[in-house]
């Protein structure tokens, strides 16, 4: 059950292109607008980049986020899939993943140009680089899939989704940024180990809780 | 908890209070010692004796908006989703009163109000979450729906608060600028006037939960009055 709703999700994607386009169309002007800012002196930059550069992943989470689920409403098809014989749990866990998937396509196409037009020195360690924005992205779209889930019948969900879901992801986005930090000075895993392990404690933290807890998210 | 039709033991818990806020106050401003060694005993170290309180309110109030969730979800009792509001309320209002004092305390022992500090930013970070489980009430939709769904939010905000303190903690692990708590180390006359004022804010806070509770079934009951539900 839980193949067929990820692929329903990745199918409508698939056909549509909507929501990887719109996040990471965004993502590339708001890095047009960092360059603009910030072309002075890319080496004060190099500073901020990391922080700044999970700004751009928060933001188009978001974006990404309400669009999947607003989707769901329209002619009420969380609710035909809510009344078809599904444990909820796996609701979740089909958004959670292709929510995952939408985020980590967009910053294939954003990480790159993202180094290219503020002229970052390229790093080395790919794969520990991989390994965060995977951990990091499987966290944001864990608390991102269950706070979309809370606000998805609400009026203004647009706004609610944001002021509920920043200050919630807010542990995960210091680790993040601060891994970055290091993996940028190429600083041995050894010595930020203590942010892998917040980020792990996270994205474990709430993707068992979107599971225990988003059958009641979403009944009716 | 209907008992507050009564009035009597109400009335005499209010009373109570007031007597305690005010007796309070008078030992802290006239009798207490301040507690700060480091930066020799400031004046504006009294504040200590509300602001701890106020965060050990706080923090009890969104204790209960856990629990309360947890209750409803497992029960769907209306009950619990009252007591979870009036203690989210009560936490947000003590919380706004640790992000008031706090500040008023910096400006004297730091000469600056604020700093980017774990406990600070915790404080913060809740305060404002608390904001969105408002919003969220008052846009979520129907009824069921939103006692639900801020029930769902008062168990995810409780259980972000240790990883948000942790890794805040981490990421400042050089400012260490807030004071942290020695108990043992203090005197008992510092002791006892605090534990005093942390009796007279957990009263407090229980007196208003209580009566918030007491207003919210008053207004189901119109509501059910007046719609014939």
């Amino acid at each position: 059950m839980f193949t067929a709703l990820l692929k329903k999700d990745l199918l409508i994607e698939l056909r549509s292109k909507e929501i990887v386009i719109s996040m990471a169309s965004f993502g590339v002007s708001v890095i047009l607008l960092y360059s603009f800012s910030f072309n002075e002196s890319p080496k004060t930059f190099s500073i901020f980049a990391s922080g700044l550069l999970w700004m751009v992943f928060l933001f188009i989470s978001v974006l990404g986020l309400h669009r999947s689920f607003s989707l769901e409403k329209e002619f009420d098809a969380i609710g035909l899939v809510l009344s078809a014989p599904v444990d909820r749990s796996l609701i979740f866990l089909s958004k959670w993943v292709s929510g995952f998937l939408f985020l980590l396509m967009a910053q294939i196409i954003i990480v790159p140009l993202f180094w290219l037009f503020l002229a970052l020195d390229i790093p080395s360690q790919i794969g520990l680089w991989l390994l965060l924005f995977i951990m990091a992205d499987l966290g944001i779209a864990a608390v991102g899939s269950l706070v979309a889930g809370i606000t998805l019948r609400a009026r203004m969900s647009e706004v609610l989704l944001p002021i509920l879901l920043f200050p919630l992801v807010s542990p995960l986005l210091i680790a993040a940024v601060k891994s970055t930090d290091a993996l940028m000075v190429g600083l041995p895993f050894e010595e930020w180990k203590v942010w892998g392990a917040i980020i792990f404690t996270f994205v474990i933290a709430f993707s068992v809780t979107g599971v225990l807890i988003f059958d009641y998210v979403s009944e009716e | 908890m209907n008992s507050f039709n009564s009035k009597r033991i109400p009335n005499i818990m209010a009373v109570i209070i007031i007597i305690m806020l005010g007796a309070g106050l008078k030992i802290v401003v006239d009798y207490s010692l301040t507690v700060d060694k480091e930066a020799g005993y400031l004046w504006a170290q009294k504040i200590f004796y509300y602001h701890v309180p106020s965060a050990w309110t706080a923090f009890l109030g969104y204790f209960i908006v856990m629990i309360a969730g947890v209750q409803f979800l497992r029960t769907g009792n209306r009950k619990w989703d009252q007591i979870g509001v009036a203690s989210a309320e009560l936490g947000t209002f003590f919380c706004l009163l640790i992000l008031i004092t706090g500040p008023i305390w910096g400006q004297a022992a730091w000469g600056q109000p604020w700093t980017w500090e774990p406990r600070l930013l915790t404080t913060l970070i809740l305060f404002l979450l608390y904001v969105g489980y408002f919003m969220l009430r008052q846009f979520g939709g129907h009824y069921e729906r939103i006692a639900r769904n801020s029930a769902v939010l008062g168990i995810i905000a409780f259980l972000d608060v240790p990883i948000v303190y942790l890794s805040l903690k981490f990421w400042s692990a050089d400012t260490q600028a807030h004071p942290q708590l020695g108990m043992s180390e203090q005197s008992s006359l510092v002791l006892n006037v605090f534990f005093f004022n942390l009796a007279t804010f957990t009263l407090l806070f229980i007196y208003m939960v209580w009566y918030r509770i007491h207003i919210l079934k008053l207004k189901q009951k119109q509501l059910e009055l007046t719609h014939g539900l």
